[in-house]
């Protein structure tokens, strides 16, 4: 009998609301069904993904998540059966969709796991509230709308405020609390559009109640488990996803517990879910009342969260049950004997923090609600919750080592209980800095609605800090108190800056490993899972072979993604290959790196000098790898080495010089290779002096940064001076850096130097022109315009750097080619954000063999080949997602800093199919044949060949639009446009327009400092009404090019890679 | 803050701090994984002559609520306490967990390395322990443990703890007459029928045949209780004379004694079964309930005469969780339907047993 095949949609690019817990989960995923004998076949736009990796399915399509793109798959596949419910909502949709479109039916595709309908009740808001009151289950008085007026006539009968939630819509898109008819008004017209059924309910606010989520798994045999619950310390009012959660909940009794448990499984059964489903509760702070907010009947981030909370797999065990499986017949793989039919009991704290993308975009709109806004999470775990709470609130990579200092002590009182009122990203550290300053729990209480369980919390980890700090005037530290910061879950570089001295563990720093073993020690486990307990005894079993740890990268955020964690999930598996143990430590709950049994010990602590330390000594490790996590983890080598810890691969040296921009120019000059001109500056007044000297435009930007942050191309002594005006002041340890800008082709190469011999398996090229942050440019490969010549040269000078910089592993540099010349703007002794992509492009594993060279061994005893390998007979694009819709007030134009959450790759035999594929799968297409575009160029660029791009878009029988300048020049270069007024012209005028979404595309370059307020207020109005925007012409360039042609059909990764191989032999 | 010390009977040692009751708790030392129900632990009458462990490390978040105990007073012995909550946060609570075992002159050790006491029990078993709280009390505390260990004794556990229905008045509520036969009865078993309209004569562990015939009950069920059921050769006997006479239903220690006076045997667990999250494999219906535990013994499930039939095991150690007699109304569970604390997956035992009543 022929294999059955499964299909898996996964969830496509990383957006706020969608992270990569839908990576983990669909792995997890892939593995079981295939554990079971199965053949898979897998689509995902994401390339950034594990999923996505040839290993972990039979085949693998990056293509376009779209009904028409799946049936290709589908029609050319023919799946004997479909799991819709791992892949996040963007899964469960298309699911949805496909049955809608008749695909399901007409090529007889079974659906696994919970039934379409369970999916489609559980979201049709109507049907839902009935079903719940049918079964006695309490709901939240509300009213389900399709129109504006119906929502203000049921308010009318209740008090403000309410709460709008579209339905079918990611992390609450277009909800919102509303305090007035006017906001109303405004939040149901925005929500019905979001949703994909033009549907939104209004319902009474459950402000300020405790929010408690169950994740409940059953089976079709009806049997119904608990995986975990927990407790939100923000109460009803914030997104959960922005909430900080703690598992198991702590402020619930036994009656409470026992109460939202029962109904969590009259729920679950009554939907007849089958697999996994989060269960939403409100539970009144002040009597035995709950109602039920929300239930979303597959896995998601909470069950992400509850996974790595309780070591339970969530998704795994899901798949097995879509499958038929009994939770009674499903080995536990935790303890290895006993079933999955139990409840994890834990003797430890978890801790969720979201880290939310303010730090880039210190123009967003920073109070939370209904509207989820960060990127990413860091989770902590501790015996207690303080030590939870302070690994949660350090994991977040901001520098937060202490919960008081910082800039809060500046903030006054008021502005202080302001936020504490009106939640922002700030609200505990506000809450902390009362509480520093004398103020009472119950008048914080009183502000926030925080149960004061929470708040008596941080009141001792405040007194502990100020005890701490009390302490500096008496010279020495008390050691008993350092001991109990340790304990309380405080690095030594956070007791230090409190102590004001030097601070050091009084013993070894090792040995004081948990295991998490879903049982709290009832049961021996097998689980390699551990967290820090410091004071505690040592749980740590050695690994089976010499260890190696890999340092993760941490929460994701703009800049720093998914991309980091395939990198280390590679290394892990890699070290495996090598014979040796791999450690992996992270703090990432979404991530495949946090599996516990993709290392032989996983160690889920912040990736912090302290933790990494430990668990080097704790596993005797032979080295750490840095190379894998991003900048997080570079950023430890200098403090690593100093504690004398080994760092395998590039050392010290040569990340230091990468970073060090004097010793990186010294460089170059002895290579005889070119930059930007351009030096480092201590202080305004030397950047000043230099730019002046370049001559403008200038780049200028902090040194040691991520993702662009803080960079700014800057044209004038003006601009400059508003630059210097919002920046950090530079120190001499962290200087500023200013060099010449140079509007260019930007070119990107990964590649792996062994200490000879050199493998680039391709060389990347960028559609946007230099200025644009890597992150946030289409980047394809193999290169379009990029000569033979200048290749060549771009290998020889790969090779050089490497050489140069002591490389053992892997180093991604970033090139520009301008006026035939080759000048290099960065490079980084790591892996990158195109290492998936070129991985899956060439079949060349390039993580793999950049560990094995820390390992020590050399690239020619290696199956990939040395040099510049040759060009494939396909194209790949990548192009970037961004999630500006959630992002209020954030400026959409692109810039050197990055501002994409995620992004989607377009495979196809020719370049402008794989652009195509790109672009549609990241939502964005080109209107014909009578579509609306809206032009306005900015005069800089106003060219010829920005004529010949209006010139394509009407031959495509598109309808320009321009606003005054525009049309003139448009006018004037004979090209037929309609007119539309300035906002300063008064209406009807260009922001009419948007909203009443009287055009279908969005073209504005205008950039320039914010005094062009007219283009950011339209790009924003795009963003809002749902249109895409472009801010480049480049990027309009190829989106002109991908639509002129058709793409091919889909292919899967392997038949790609296959083509790789034959060109090889 | 006193000092405090927990003392295995094996040398080992814990040193913590105490709450303000001075003394020492002699006892096993076992440990209870629910992550909440602590207010309903300390007052389970099973755990008397117990040295209770919370593997949960935060306890007392929630303070004591009063309406939630299993009994009067705390049943326990000693507690053990990795992080007790100074300042409870809930609308129930009444007073904080500490004050309240102060108050119940509970000795109490705080801030010592649970787990590791955990591991310690799982790998020894179940051992006798000393907890003392104060210099005075650690000072002798070694001389006692070795004299308790030596007399060590599980007899008259129940009787210490049997005595919150004394009067032996019958709650009438229209329903079924049930005697209830407390060697150690929660508060939620009475609860539970009374919920269901039973009219509940709660009779002591030593009652005879013919006292609890007298009440001409619709059926008998036999309460859960600390120690061994071998000590209470007395009700087993007793028990052993009721069956055919009328239904019974034995729940924990019940089900223990009801299966001894059928003929099979019990045996006590290495370390036992104290938590909420126990899962259950019911043989007859087949599938799966999340349960509550609290035992040291269990029916040996090999034992069982021919006219007994295990109706449940236990998925992790398949041991005995039920069974029921083939021809007569006698059955039992070895966990707690009553729940209290933990899940409620098994209360519907209570109404199909009363339904299924003459």
């Amino acid at each position: 009998m022929a294999r059955r095949t499964v299909l898996v949609i996964g969830s496509g690019p990383i957006i706020i609301g969608q992270a990569a817990e839908f990576d983990y989960a669909g792995v997890q995923a892939c593995r079981a069904l295939r554990e079971e004998g199965l053949r898979v076949v897998l689509v995902n736009s994401n390339p950034a993904t594990i999923m996505t990796d040839p290993e972990v399915a039979d085949a693998v399509y990056l293509e376009p998540l779209t009904v028409a793109s799946l049936e290709r798959i589908i029609a050319r596949e023919r799946p004997d059966a479909l799991l819709p419910t791992l892949g996040g909502q963007t899964g469960l949709n298309l699911a949805v969709e496909l049955a809608a479109a008749g695909v399901i039916e007409k090529y007889d595709v079974e659906l696994l796991g919970t039934p379409l309908d369970t999916i489609k009740l559980a979201e049709d808001r109507e049907r839902f509230k009935a079903k719940m009151i049918e079964i006695g289950e309490p709901v939240p008085s509300s009213v389900i709308v399709t129109d504006v007026e119906s929502g203000v006539a049921f308010a009318s009968g209740q008090s403000y405020p309410l709460i709008v939630r579209p339905a079918y819509t990611l992390g609450g898109t277009g909800g919102g609390l509303v305090h007035s008819e006017a906001e109303l008004r405004a939040t149901l017209a925005t929500g019905l559009e979001a949703s994909i059924i033009h549907q939104a309910l209004v319902e009474t606010s459950l402000l300020g109640w405790k929010e408690i989520e169950y994740e409940v798994l059953r089976d079709r045999a009806n049997n119904c488990i608990i995986v975990c619950n927990m407790e939100n310390i923000d109460p009803v009012g914030v997104h959960t996803g922005d909430s900080v959660v703690v598992a198991p909940s702590q402020t619930l009794s036994d009656l409470d517990y026992q109460m939202l448990r029962t109904a969590s499984i009259n729920v679950i059964r009554a939907l007849n879910v089958q697999g996994g489903c989060n269960i939403q509760f409100a539970l009144h702070p002040d009597r035995n009342e709950y109602q039920i907010i929300e239930v979303n009947p597959r896995v998601s981030r909470s069950s992400a969260l509850a996974s790595k909370a309780t070591g339970y797999p969530i998704a795994k065990i899901s798949t097995k049950i879509a499958l038929g499986q009994t939770l009674d017949e499903i080995p536990n793989p935790v303890t290895g004997v006993t079933k999955a039919a139990y409840e994890p009991t834990l003797d430890y704290c978890v801790v969720k923090f979201p880290r939310w993308p303010f730090d880039k975009f210190p123009l967003a709109d920073t109070r939370l609600g209904t509207q989820m806004k960060s990127t990413g999470e860091a989770m902590g775990i501790g015996r207690t919750f303080g030590a939870a709470f302070m690994k949660a609130v350090r994991g977040l990579d901001l520098k937060f080592e202490t919960l008081t200092g910082g800039t809060y002590g500046d903030w006054s009182s008021d502005e202080l209980e302001r936020i504490l009122v009106t939640p922002t990203h700030e609200r505990l550290f506000a809450a902390a800095e009362l509480l520093r300053r004398g103020r009472g729990v119950d008048e914080l209480h009183a502000l926030s609605t925080i149960d004061r369980f929470w708040l008596y919390e941080f009141a001792e980890l405040v007194a502990l800090e100020d005890a701490l700090r009390a302490g500096r005037a008496a010279g020495e530290p008390d050691p008993e108190r350092v001991r109990t910061a340790i304990e309380a879950g405080y690095s030594l570089r956070g007791i230090a800056s409190l102590c004001g001295c030097e601070v050091g563990f009084g013993g070894p720093n090792s040995g004081q490993f948990r295991m998490v073993d879903t049982a709290a020690a009832e049961f021996p486990a097998r689980s390699p899972y551990y967290y820090l307990s410091r004071g505690e005894a040592d749980e740590m079993r050695r690994p089976p072979n010499e260890a190696v740890v890999v340092v993760g990268s941490g929460p994701i955020r703009i800049g720093q993604g998914i991309e980091f964690d395939y990198s280390c999930v590679h290394a892990a598996w890699a070290l495996r290959e090598a014979g040796c143990s791999p450690v992996v430590i992270n703090n990432n709950p979404e991530t495949v790196s946090t599996d516990f049994d993709v290392s032989d010990v996983l160690i889920f602590e912040p990736p912090g000098a302290d933790e990494v330390e430990a668990a080097y000594r704790a596993t005797n490790a032979r080295g750490v790898m840095l190379a894998f996590g991003g900048q997080t983890a570079i950023n430890l080598a200098a403090e690593l080495a100093r504690r004398g810890v080994a760092i395998i691969g590039s050392d010290r040296a040569s990340l230091d010089m990468a970073e060090d921009r004097e010793k990186f120019d010294a460089a170059l000059a002895r290579l005889g290779v070119a930059r930007p001109q351009g030096r480092a500056a201590r202080t305004f007044r030397e950047a000043r002096v230099i730019a002046r000297e370049l001559g403008f435009p200038v780049l200028v930007r902090p040194s040691y940064v991520l993702g662009g942050r803080g960079m700014e191309i800057v044209y004038n002594e003006g601009q400059l001076a508003s630059y210097i005006g919002s920046a950090p002041p530079p120190t001499p340890g962290s200087p500023l850096l200013v060099d010449k800008y140079l509007r260019g082709l930007e070119v990107e190469v990964d590649a792996v130097f062994d200490g000879e011999d050199i493998l680039i398996p391709g060389i990347f090229e960028h559609v946007e022109r230099a200025g644009i942050h890597s992150g946030d440019s289409i980047s394809v490969f193999p290169t379009q315009t990029v000569s033979a010549d200048m290749e060549r040269r771009i290998v020889e000078v790969t090779h050089a750097i490497a050489r140069e910089l002591g490389i053992r592993g892997l180093i991604n540099i970033q090139f520009v080619v301008f006026d035939g010349g080759l000048y290099i703007i960065e490079a980084n002794p790591r892996a990158s954000r195109t290492v998936p992509i070129i991985s899956k492009a060439t079949g060349v594993n390039i993580v793999a063999a950049a560990t094995r060279i820390a390992l020590g061994e050399r690239l020619r005893d290696m199956p990939y080949g040395t040099g510049l390998l040759p060009r494939p007979d396909f194209s790949v694009v990548k192009v970037p997602v961004f999630s500006f819709a959630k992002m209020r007030g954030v400026e959409t134009i692109l810039g050197p800093e990055m501002k994409s959450t995620g992004e989607v790759l377009g495979i196809d035999a020719s370049y402008a199919g794989a652009l195509r594929k790109g672009f549609i799968g990241a939502g964005i297409r080109l209107p014909r044949d009578g579509g609306r575009v809206l032009v306005s160029i900015s005069a800089a660029e106003k060219a010829p060949d920005a004529v010949g791009l209006m010139r394509r878009l009407v031959a495509l029988g598109n309808v320009l639009v321009a606003t005054p300048g525009t049309h003139a020049w448009l006018t004037e270069a004979g090209i037929p446009a309609e007119f539309v007024n300035k906002i300063s012209d008064g209406s009807p005028h260009v922001l009419d327009l948007i909203t009443r979404r009287d055009v279908d595309l969005v073209i504005n370059n205008a950039s320039g400092p914010r005094g062009l307020a007219d283009n950011y207020r339209i790009r924003r109005a795009a963003v809002e009404a749902s249109i895409a925007c472009l801010t480049s012409l480049d990027t309009a360039t190829a989106l002109v090019t991908a639509f002129e042609s058709e793409s091919g059909p889909p292919r899967s990764l392997q038949e790609y890679q296959s083509f790789r191989v034959a060109a090889h032999r | 803050m006193n000092p405090a010390l927990l003392l295995l009977a094996d040398g080992t040692r814990f040193e913590g701090s105490g709450g303000a009751a001075l003394g020492t708790a002699l006892g096993e030392a076992v440990f209870f994984t629910g992550m909440t129900g602590y207010e309903e632990a300390l007052t389970d009458p099973s755990y008397a002559g117990q040295i209770l462990t919370f593997t949960y490390p935060m306890i007392g978040n929630y303070g004591i609520s009063h309406d939630v105990a299993q009994h009067p007073r705390a049943c326990v012995a000693g507690a053990v306490i990795k992080q007790l909550a100074a300042r409870p946060s809930h609308h129930a609570s009444k007073i904080a967990l500490g004050a309240w075992l102060d108050e119940q002159a509970v000795p109490t050790i705080i801030g010592i390395d649970t787990r590791a006491l955990t591991v310690a029990l799982r790998e020894h078993g179940t051992i006798g322990a000393a907890l003392a709280v104060g210099d005075a009390a650690i000072a002798v505390a070694e001389a006692d443990l070795t004299r308790y260990v030596r007399s060590a004794t599980t007899a008259g556990l129940v009787a210490s703890v049997a005595d919150a229905y004394l009067d032996g008045k019958t709650l009438e509520h229209g329903g079924k007459r049930i005697v209830l036969i407390d060697c150690g009865v929660k508060r939620a078993i009475v609860r539970d029928l009374e919920a269901l309209d039973a009219s509940v004569t709660v009779l002591p562990y030593d009652t005879s045949r013919e006292e609890i015939n007298a009440h001409a009950p619709h059926g008998v069920v036999i309460s859960p209780g600390p120690g061994d059921p071998r000590d209470l050769a007395g009700m087993v006997d007793t028990l052993r004379s009721l069956v055919g006479e009328v239904p019974l239903f034995g729940v924990c220690l019940g089900h223990q004694m009801l299966a001894l006076a059928c003929g099979a045997q019990t045996y006590k667990l290495k370390y036992g079964h104290r938590g909420g999250n126990q899962p259950v494999k019911d043989l007859v219906n087949p599938g799966v309930l999340i349960t509550a535990h609290n035992h040291g013994y269990a029916v040996d499930g090999a034992s069982l005469p021919a006219e007994l039939e295990a109706t449940m095991i236990n998925l992790n150690d398949g041991t005995n969780e039920g069974f029921r007699h083939r021809t007569l109304p006698v059955s039992g569970v070895q966990f707690h339907p009553e729940a209290s604390p933990g899940p409620f997956d098994a209360r519907y035992l209570f109404a199909q047993w009363l339904e299924s009543l003459p």
